[in-house]
């Protein structure tokens, strides 16, 4: 899962790279355009580190921006997906706020909270809590008949209950989401840097725009896929081993 | 018949009236049944009749207009429920048979209904006929007069299914069952009463025949199976 999650990134990476270096000597641009190999291999071996550094930076945000986030829409999901008036508001609430588009809202929060970590992660946490949270929902919202009806005619249909299976006969779509939301995560970390903040692997990549350095942008966006990949592959196999012991544990009698 | 005539009833219907929102015709027009109290019986009846409707209607689960009054708890189970995935079938069925008589009703259950061996599984590793076998349990530890079992043993063996249903009338003699099944040869030979469940358009739509409520020590002769058999084929 994680191999194959790294080749397809580096598969789709050298494509772009070859219909770059495509582009340049057919439409015949100047280096200052697109770089040739040489400038791109002399801007790996000089940035490659430094860049290392930066996106370890964001991914340390992305991380725990993750994490909160899964708290944060747990939580809220769980207290939505009640019948009650809170739960309505909170539903209303979510479907409205999540048409919002970050990158709107982002001047707003570092106006406030300025461009340190804080920004950053609250931007990270917006990104990927929304799809948590409308996912979170949605499974708790929908009855699971076939199991719940015993309980429910016994007189044993307790909210816990429901909720501990709703979550488990949805753990694959939860898992998947939760694993796609970790991409969302870097996406609202690097685009927090890009926007305002003063460091990180957006930061970097803002100041190579800004001297349209494409070599140095190649570079960071190569670091950046790796490891988003890596972490994406890492959730996957962890999600694939807690289904396999929780929903089809071989074996048993 | 008059009121006054009828034997104790575990559930009576009166004047119920049902129709599917948007659909041009009612399932059930001015509807009477009266399930008698204890014994074994069934809702038999073609595909796509309405027992499941009529079934939960029966166990007051869907809202209809009509008079509906019961003996005692009715329960209604059916074959393609399932048990949480989490705990084995021994740790759920120990769950849900809280009172010390139902720990001891479950032993016997588990050794006549044939699931002793897969205790330790889960609900997803069993067979549809071993699903279909657990869940019934469950439902036979509970507190309940009158069980319904739509197609509750629909994946199940015919030996076995012979054995648990003659289990059930041997251990719950004063319980109501409503059997649905599909099996005219089983509803005629063990039911104590067959409900004929018939299009909308026939009057009566339901109509009740006697079944030959086959026991271990009284079975049932060919001749009388195919009379009570042809005789349900004749009304439907």
């Amino acid at each position: 899962m994680l191999a194959n999650r790294l080749l397809q990134f580096l598969l789709l990476y050298f494509l772009a790279i070859g219909g770059l270096l495509a582009m340049k000597y057919l439409l015949g641009l100047s280096d200052y355009v697109i770089p040739g190999v040489a400038a791109m291999a002399t801007a790996f071996t000089e940035m490659a580190a430094i860049y290392l550094g930066d996106l370890l930076d964001s991914l340390r945000v992305a991380l725990l921006g993750h994490a909160l986030s899964l708290l944060l829409a747990a939580g809220v999901g769980i207290l939505a997906s009640r019948s009650t008036a809170l739960g309505s508001l909170i539903r209303a609430a979510a479907y409205t706020v999540q048409t919002y588009p970050i990158v709107a809202v982002a001047p707003i929060i570092f106006i406030l909270l300025g461009d340190g970590l804080a920004s950053r992660l609250l931007i990270t946490i917006l990104v990927c809590y929304f799809p948590l949270l409308l996912t979170t929902i949605s499974v708790l919202t929908e009855p699971v008949a076939d199991i719940e009806h015993f309980f429910i005619s016994t007189g044993r249909n307790r909210w816990s209950l429901q909720v501990a299976i709703r979550l488990y006969e949805n753990m694959g779509k939860l898992i998947t989401v939760v694993a796609g939301s970790a991409t969302l995560a870097m996406v609202g970390t690097i685009v927090a840097e890009f926007v305002a903040a003063d460091a990180g692997i957006g930061f970097s990549i803002r100041k190579a725009l800004y001297q349209s350095d494409l070599a140095h942008i190649l570079v960071a966006l190569f670091l950046v896929g790796i490891w988003t990949s890596i972490y994406l592959g890492v959730l996957e196999t962890a999600g694939a081993l807690i289904e396999k012991k929780w929903r089809n544990p071989a074996g048993g009698g | 018949m008059d009121e006054g005539e009828r034997p104790r009833a575990a559930i009576t219907i009166d004047n119920l009236h049902f129709s599917y929102p948007g659909a041009g015709r009612p399932l059930f027009a001015n509807l009477s049944l009266h399930l008698p109290a204890g014994g074994f019986h069934a809702l038999f009846g073609p595909s796509g009749i309405g027992k499941s409707t009529l079934a939960r209607i029966l166990a007051g689960l869907t809202a209809c207009s009509g008079r509906r009054s019961t003996a005692g708890p009715v329960l209604y189970t059916y074959n393609t429920e399932r048990l949480p995935g989490w705990l084995t079938i021994g740790e759920h069925l120990r769950q849900v048979a809280a009172a010390p008589a139902a720990t001891t009703t479950l032993a016997t259950l588990e050794d006549r209904f044939g699931i002793d061996h897969c205790l330790n599984r889960r609900f997803g590793q069993l067979s549809l006929g071993q699903q279909n076998r657990v869940n019934l349990i469950r439902y036979l530890l509970q507190d309940f007069q009158t069980l319904i079992m739509d197609e509750s043993l629909a994946n199940v063996d015919e030996g076995t299914r012979e054995r648990i249903i003659i289990t059930l009338k041997e251990h719950y003699p004063d319980r109501s069952f409503l059997y649905i099944s599909h099996n005219v040869l089983e509803v005629a030979r063990f039911c104590r009463q067959i409900i004929l469940l018939r299009e909308a358009a026939k009057e009566p739509q339901i109509v009740a025949i006697e079944g030959l409520d086959a026991t271990a020590g009284h079975p049932v002769s060919q001749t009388r199976l195919e009379r009570t058999v042809l005789e349900i084929l004749h009304a439907g």
